[in-house]
């Protein structure tokens, strides 16, 4: 068990690292971030302040899109030179391929989230007064479910020639329980006052269960040396 | 020429066909008009059964993604691609036939109440489904895709369900059903269950047909353009 | 290298009490997309034994060496690998093969060094960074250790690949046209380097296209023809002749 731990953090401080060193995903995820925060914003109109459930929509616009983005670039490090095959005949066993992949895009993405958030907050007042750590965690549990999703599929897409836009093509539809749970939660929260109710939260968490545990066992299929 | 294979499809198609035909009798004659809506409330007796259609193609779908992933046959594969299809074409009838009833009940062709937010995006779902097969150029590397595609979004339908009944839904749909409106469902069941499996079985032979011809056609290619030694025939003539 | 390669297999020959051969399949068969690609492979792979895998493009080659190589699974039919059938015990086995290839499987934006010693942390390694300088040393890249391998020549990433390959001493070697892309030099001290593994007591299965070369440095050499085993010889014994006919039929 331990062993499995130490190579979970090998192969996860391995994709940071390479990510570190080249610095080009992160430049780009942050920016198409910022910049769709803004386009968007603006489109929503810059005179009242963007409330609270608003910002939801919008952010979550933004974090779909630079998600696709990370998901692909921590799979194509994968696929130069066949270094998956190294790693699959490595004695490990290949669902911590997955989970540090996951791991990798998650910190990549809350990376991202850190930076956009207050932008939209600076930008558009988002007014997250009223319940901010409800607003986290909803954001939270809705990224930790676009990621368990997205590593699977980016892993299944990764040696076609449309990639990112097949990637986006799948995620997004599948994605629309988070999108529509978290946003009307924070209706709820934000425009009426209430707290979020159990109901929505269980959703957000079953889905975040059903599929980081379906991809996990599923991940080792998908693989292509 | 008249094998027996070819006497059942006839004859499944024709006993859909009839039992089609008495299901519509049965609507036009024997349904009663309910009260609030009039007549057009009777597409309902076509949008439920369909919208149950829809659901087993698509578990058909999730089935044999499954049997695909672990077996990795490609009948399996066809069998999901056929299931999907059918699936969205359903899907298609699910939403104009909601359509429809929204615009006779409440004056809109679209609200966003659950039900048909519901049926949109299991329609989207699966229609990706099927780009996502246009998409892949290699037979392999489109079923596996394909089939986690299938398992996935399967996986998702019931959580869409449940998340579209959070938003609010200002047309509250409860429909009271008497006696001889239950029969009459159960009446459009039948030919409707019959002829999704029917769609579903043909496009299967379909694909299976389309595989075996463009294996004999690569085979083809691979032998040509090894066979034969190189001749140097002189430059320009 | 012949005589050496002959006179060890005869050795071997006349010595019949061997261990446990390190890969045995039986009635082995892998289909992709319906299409039979191995038919009823049956093989067994001594200990110590320097094999050449011959076949023309699509017999079946690459892909029979990746099926032993745990990378993708066989449709029907059994192989074990040092005794244990594959599957339950996978992860244990493969700690002993190493393979190369034609691609490097090293990650260009890092260094030799930061590749080796991830990889001896995946495996587990006692002793990792005095390995890591052992086998930097072995392969002539000490000097170069620390630059990423994006600016390696084609002839030093073969190099940091079989020091990766090697990294963790396998028993067993599998080979994926090694020594395409290399110029002359690199590939007599390559050969040379094999002949070693050899002499040291590893068993080796090499996929090559070059029929003279492989012929020159294997002890045994298996022809593929269309999914299946069309010949199975000690090297000695053919000629490269009648081996492209097979091959090529």
């Amino acid at each position: 068990m331990t062993g499995s731990i130490a190579q979970f953090q090998l192969l996860t401080a391995k994709d940071l690292k390479i990510e570190a060193r080249s610095r080009q995903t992160m430049s780009l995820v942050l920016v198409l971030g910022v910049l769709i925060v803004v386009v968007l914003g603006l489109g929503l109109g810059t005179t009242n302040n963007v409330a609270g459930f608003n910002a939801m929509a919008v952010l979550w616009v933004a974090y779909l899109f630079s998600g696709v983005l990370c998901f692909e670039k921590t799979m194509a490090v994968e696929r130069n030179d066949n270094v998956l095959a190294g790693l699959m005949m490595a004695p490990l066993d290949r669902g911590l391929i997955y989970l540090s992949k996951l791991a990798s895009n998650l910190i990549l993405m809350l990376a991202v989230a850190a930076v956009v958030t207050p932008a939209g907050i600076l930008f558009f007042g988002f007014d997250l007064s009223a319940a901010p750590g409800s607003f986290a965690a909803v954001m939270l549990l809705g990224i930790l479910g676009f990621a368990a999703i997205g590593t699977l599929f980016s892993a299944a897409v990764s040696s076609t020639r449309l990639q990112g836009g097949l990637l986006a093509m799948m995620v997004f539809p599948v994605s629309l329980p988070l999108v529509v749970v978290s946003t009307q939660l924070m209706i709820r929260t934000f425009r009426d006052g209430q707290a979020p109710g159990l109901s929505g939260i269980g959703i957000l968490v079953a889905f975040d269960a059903i599929f980081l545990v379906v991809s996990w066992m599923v991940f080792e299929l998908v693989l292509e040396p | 020429m008249c094998t027996p294979r070819k006497i059942f499809i006839r004859a499944y198609w024709l006993v859909t066909f009839a039992l089609f035909a008495i299901a519509i009798g049965a609507v036009i004659e024997y349904a009663p008009d309910e009260e609030t809506m009039g007549p057009i409330q009777k597409i309902f007796y076509l949008h439920l059964p369909v919208a149950i259609s829809t659901f087993l193609a698509c578990l058909v779908c999730f089935i044999a993604s499954l049997g695909y992933l672990v077996q990795r046959k490609t009948w399996w594969d066809d069998l999901a691609a056929a299931a999907a299809r059918v699936a969205v074409q359903l899907c298609a009838v699910v939403l104009l036939t909601g359509m429809i009833w929204g615009k006779s009940a409440w004056g809109q062709w679209w609200t966003w109440s659950p039900r048909l937010t519901f049926s949109l995006v299991l329609w989207l779902l699966y229609v990706v489904y099927l780009t996502v097969r246009v998409s892949v150029e290699s037979g392999q590397r489109r079923a596996v895709i394909s089939a986690i595609y299938g398992i996935i979004a399967f996986l998702d339908v019931p959580l869409v369900w449940l998340s579209v009944r959070l938003m609010p839904d200002i047309h509250p749909e409860s429909i009271e059903l008497a006696a001889p409106m239950k029969l009459t469902l159960a009446l459009w069941f039948v030919p409707v269950v019959l002829l999704t499996a029917g769609l579903i079985v043909a496009k299967f032979n379909l694909n299976q047909i389309q595989r075996k011809r463009s294996a004999v056609l690569e085979d083809e290619k691979s032998t040509a353009a090894t066979s034969g030694p190189l001749h140097w025939a002189g430059g320009a003539a | 290298m012949t005589r050496a390669s002959s006179a060890i297999f005869e050795a071997k020959r006349a010595n019949p009490a061997t261990p446990e051969p390190v890969v045995r399949c039986q009635r082995l068969s892998k289909s992709i997309d319906d299409r039979s690609v191995l038919r009823e492979i049956d093989l067994q792979v001594g200990a110590g034994s320097y094999l050449a895998l011959l076949g023309a493009n699509g017999a079946g080659k690459s892909t029979l060496l990746k099926i032993v190589a745990t990378l993708i699974p066989a449709t029907s039919g059994e192989i074990e690998l040092f005794g244990n059938p594959l599957s339950h015990n996978s992860a244990s086995v493969r700690a002993r093969i190493g393979f190369i290839a034609h691609q490097s499987m090293l990650y260009r934006d890092l260094s030799t060094r930061e590749n080796l010693e991830f990889y001896a942390g995946l495996y587990s390694l006692k002793n990792a960074r005095a390995r890591v300088r052992r086998m930097l040393e072995m392969v002539g890249l000490s000097g170069r250790a620390n630059d990423p391998v994006k600016t390696f020549s084609r002839g030093m990433v073969q190099r940091a690949a079989i020091a990766r390959a090697l990294l963790h001493d396998p028993d067993l070697i599998l080979a994926d046209e090694p020594f395409s892309g290399l110029d002359a030099p690199s590939i007599e001290s390559l050969e040379r380097f094999f002949s070693e593994l050899h002499v040291a007591g590893k068993t080796i299965i090499l996929v090559n296209h070059d029929i003279d070369q492989s012929l020159r440095l294997a002890e045994r050499a298996i022809v593929l023809r269309g999914g299946r085993i069309a010949v199975d010889s000690p090297t000695y014994r053919l000629y490269p002749r009648e081996v492209l006919s097979e091959v090529s039929a």
